[in-house]
Formats: structure tokens, sequence, C-alpha cells
């Protein structure tokens, strides 16, 4: 098949304009999860999982994702009125019916006249919500479109899952490339029907498919999109400078990239995980943050998105000029980081509404 | 505890938002909306939106017992002066008992207010938090 190399791709039209991070300050650590549920002291360390962050009692995804969505309009510096579009990729709404979208665009002055919507792929759904505002804005429809993944993720007290399952949220403003400091130059996404993780209506946690977790699903789709990306592209891991993957885990990343073909270098500066946890839809995107905040004009970065169920979106992005003067104009990932509080079992236990009170 | 369904709606914007009004006269700032302003009377006064960040003056731990929410529990309360010079009443969070103290630069968040459990809606509206560096 050959490649039509003189039309532009779409989304080379477009780029990240702003971008904004939010992680609860509160943090339990892996150790005293897995030492009170009898897990292998080895199993954190395995993992490469230190500590979560937890969102307080009064956190949500609506407000974390608030404060990712309003750094990322102040990074653009942005008129909010302009923003046509607002999609909200989670799998822990605090509403299964009522928009967490329209709380946050009202919160924060966005224009009445827009799409606005929440989304659900476990954990992509944010990135499929930057894939629409891509579109949205390359095909003229909008000016600018707003893509935040926010998630308080749960699992079952004793699941494995307990060790990684965090809160935190990522927003992007999407726009003109001409305006952005780091326009797209590529984006394609993989999905398929696999049963690696679920939650059915009503249930309090989610359950995994045990032996789909790993290479049917994780590695089968980030690598197949990653591929897919690569050949419509004509590029390959020589030609990224970092690489960010979803970070169920802080072992998972590594993996992935080295069946790529990438050296740890170009993966450990995007690497969250380890000091926060998985912020579900906000994991990838918290990454790519991370590295926006480090990166030079000019610098391509690869990024794969996953979420169970399954799908992966592959994105790749060239920095701009302006790109350290926006990084300026907000909190950044490692100041996010570092501000932190350790609270006991306990306190997360309250904090995340793990007990039943005699209360409605 | 429950909250007026309407009364919320009708009031979301000053939950949301800080709204000041600003006197093109006397060139005051009075918190909330005014017709009037409150301090030369002139009514050629516009309506602007704070930039949400301050210190605080005062502050004040509750321990007040709301039925339904004991979460929530203590409290700080505190009285927070914006850049825009007015004085504000507002809840501070993410600051432990021990280091809230004059001065300390706060910004406004979006936070849970409170939530008819566990059926009923859930309400948001604007708190104070220590600023995050780099902020
Ligand atoms: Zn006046």
């Amino acid at each position: 098949m050959f490649r039509v190399l003189c039309v532009p791709r779409p989304e080379s039209l477009t780029g990240i304009v702003g971008w904004g991070v939010y992680i609860p300050r509160q943090r339990v650590k892996a150790d005293e999860i897995a030492s009170l549920w009898g897990f292998e002291k080895t199993l954190p360390k395995a993992l490469w999982i230190e500590e979560k962050a937890v969102a307080s009692v009064d956190e949500d995804t609506v407000t974390m994702g608030w404060y990712a969505a309003k750094v990322a309009i102040e990074r653009g510096n942005v008129d909010p009125e302009l923003i046509g579009a607002v999609f909200v990729g989670t799998e822990s709404k605090p509403y299964a019916v009522k928009p967490s979208a329209t709380i946050i665009a009202d919160a924060l002055g966005i224009s009445k006249k827009k799409l606005s919507t929440d989304m659900e792929f476990a954990c992509r759904a944010g990135g499929e919500g930057i894939r629409l505002a891509i579109a949205l804005v390359a095909s003229g429809t909008i000016k600018y479109g707003l893509a935040i993944g926010s998630d308080t993720a749960q699992a079952s007290p004793g699941d494995v899952l307990e060790l990684t399952a965090s809160s935190g949220a990522a927003a992007y403003l999407i726009g003109p490339a001409e305006e952005s400091v780091a326009q797209f130059e590529g984006v394609v996404t993989y999905v398929t029907d696999t049963p690696d993780f679920w939650r059915r209506e009503g249930s309090k946690y989610p359950t995994h498919g045990e032996i789909f977790t790993g290479e049917p699903a994780y590695f089968h789709h980030i690598m197949s999109a990653v591929k897919m990306l690569f050949d419509e592209l004509g590029l390959a891991p020589s030609d990224f400078d970092y690489a960010v993957f979803h970070q169920p885990n802080g072992k998972f990343p590594l993996q992935v990239g080295k069946k790529l073909g990438f050296p740890k270098e170009k993966i450990l500066p995007g690497i969250v995980t380890p000091w926060i946890g998985n912020t579900y839809n906000g994991s990838a995107l918290i990454g790519l943050a991370k590295v926006l905040e480090q990166a030079k004009p000019g610098d391509r970065i690869l990024v794969a998105t996953f979420g169970s169920g399954a799908g992966s979106d592959a994105f790749s992005i060239v920095v701009r000029d302006g790109i350290g003067e926006r990084v300026g104009r907000g909190p950044k990932v490692e100041d996010l980081l570092k501000r932190k509080k350790y609270v006991s079992y306990a306190q997360y236990a309250k904090s995340r509404r793990l007990y039943i009170r005699n209360i409605g | 505890m429950k909250y007026s369904i309407p009364k919320f709606w009708r009031r979301k914007e000053g939950y949301y938002q800080i709204i000041l009004t600003k006197c093109r006269e006397c060139g005051k700032v009075a918190f909330f909306t005014y017709v009037r302003c409150p301090y030369c009377g002139s009514s050629n006064v516009e309506l602007v939106k704070s930039c949400g960040r301050g210190v605080v003056e005062e502050f004040t731990i509750s321990y007040n017992r709301v039925e339904e929410g004991e979460e929530y529990l203590p409290k700080i309360i505190a009285i927070v002066r914006l850049n825009e010079g007015v004085r504000v009443v507002g809840e501070l969070v993410d600051i432990d008992l021990s280091e809230v103290k004059e001065g300390v630069e706060v910004e406004a968040v979006l936070r849970r207010f409170s939530s008819d459990d566990p059926h009923g809606l859930i309400y948001y509206g604007l708190k104070f938090a220590p600023v995050i560096k780099g902020a």
C-alpha cells in the first residue's frame, strides 16, 4: 500500500496549546497496603510501586479535572468562551447519570455553546477525548477543545489492584497548530473486544480477567497501535526523544518500551506511577505533561495510552518553540510530585469511603 | 444535610466563581454583587471575577457536627484577603491544623461541599487551599 505524502494529515493542523495536571496531596505507602493484606513483601518492588496518591474526602473526578483544566486554560491563555468542546474521560464518574463535563465547564466559565460529554473506555477515554478534540479543531468545527482524563480509581480492598489504583487528573487544551507548543504529527487507535478488566453496573469495584491483563491486553494493544503509527509515519524508535506509555505500574511501561525498541533513558522521564500510583485516565497523560515540562523545541514524543476492554491510542508529537515559557505558567508535575502528605491506611479508607456508614 | 436544589442552582455561579463588584467611580472593590457601590453609592459599577488568590488573615477550627457531614470534620474556616483587596470567608483544605497561620498564600479550588447520599445531588463549590509551588 502506498502512502500519500503530499496531503497533510488532519491532526498536523492541531497541537497542544495548554496542559495541566492535578495530583492529590495525600499518599499511602504500597508497603503498608501489601503488609495489611498479606501480600509477599517483594510484590510492591516487583511491580515498581512505592506509594499512591489518595484524593481527600471532598475531592473526586470533577474537582481534580477542574483543577487540571483550569491550569491548561491558564497555560494556553485562552478565553474560556472560545472553548467549543469539553470531554471528560473517566471510569469513576461521581454520578452514574449526569455529566461531569458540564459541571467542570460551568465552574470554569466555558462557553455554553459547546459539545460536552463524559467518555468511558477504562483508562484510555482521556486519550480518545484528545483524538476527538483534534478532529473537531482540524475540521474547523471548533477553535479549541478541552480533553480531560480524571479518575479516583477504585479497587476492592485486598485486591492486588489496590496497591496501584489511585487518584489524579490531566487536561489538554487542543487548538490550531500555529498557536500550539507541541504539534500532533500523527495519531492512530487500535481497539478490540478483550476481557481483561471490567466493572458491571452497580458493582462498587472492578474485576480483572487475570491472564488477560498482560500480553493479550496491555502489550498487544499498545504494540499494535505504536507499530501502526510507525508504519503510517515512516518512523522508528530512534526518531523519538521520549516515549510515554500508560502506566498500570512502574514495570509495564519499561517492558513494553523495550519490546518496541526504546532504551530505558527515553522512557524514564515520563514515568510517574511508582510515586503516585495508576491514575487511570490520568496515567499516560500525566506522563506526557512531565515530558513536555522538560522537552526542547524539535523533540519528538511518542505517547501510547491503554484502556482495558481494550485499546490504545498512539500519538507522535513534535515540540515547538515557546514551550519553556508556557511551562512556567502553571504548577509542574514535579511540583505536584513533591507536594505530599503521608497518611495511614485508615485515613486512606476514610478519604476513599471504603467503610459503610449509616446514612441516607 | 439536605440543601434546596433550586436555591443551589440559582446561586451556582456564586459557588463556582468569586464574583466581585468594582466601582467605576471610586475604584473600590466589594465582595459579591451589588447594583450600587457600597462605598460611594454610585450605580456605575461592573461585575468582575476574582483571580481566586489571596492570603489567610484569620481562621477558626470547627468541630460542629452536622448530621451526615461528619466525614468533612474538623473544618478550618478562614478569612482570606483576596489579591483584589476584599475579604471573604471560606473553608481551608489541604493543610494540617499545625500549618495554618496568618499569611499563608491560598488559591480557590473547586471541592465538594456536601452530598445528599446515597441518591441525592452532590454540591460543589470553592474552598481555599495553599498555592501549589510553581503555580
Ligand atoms: Zn464607589
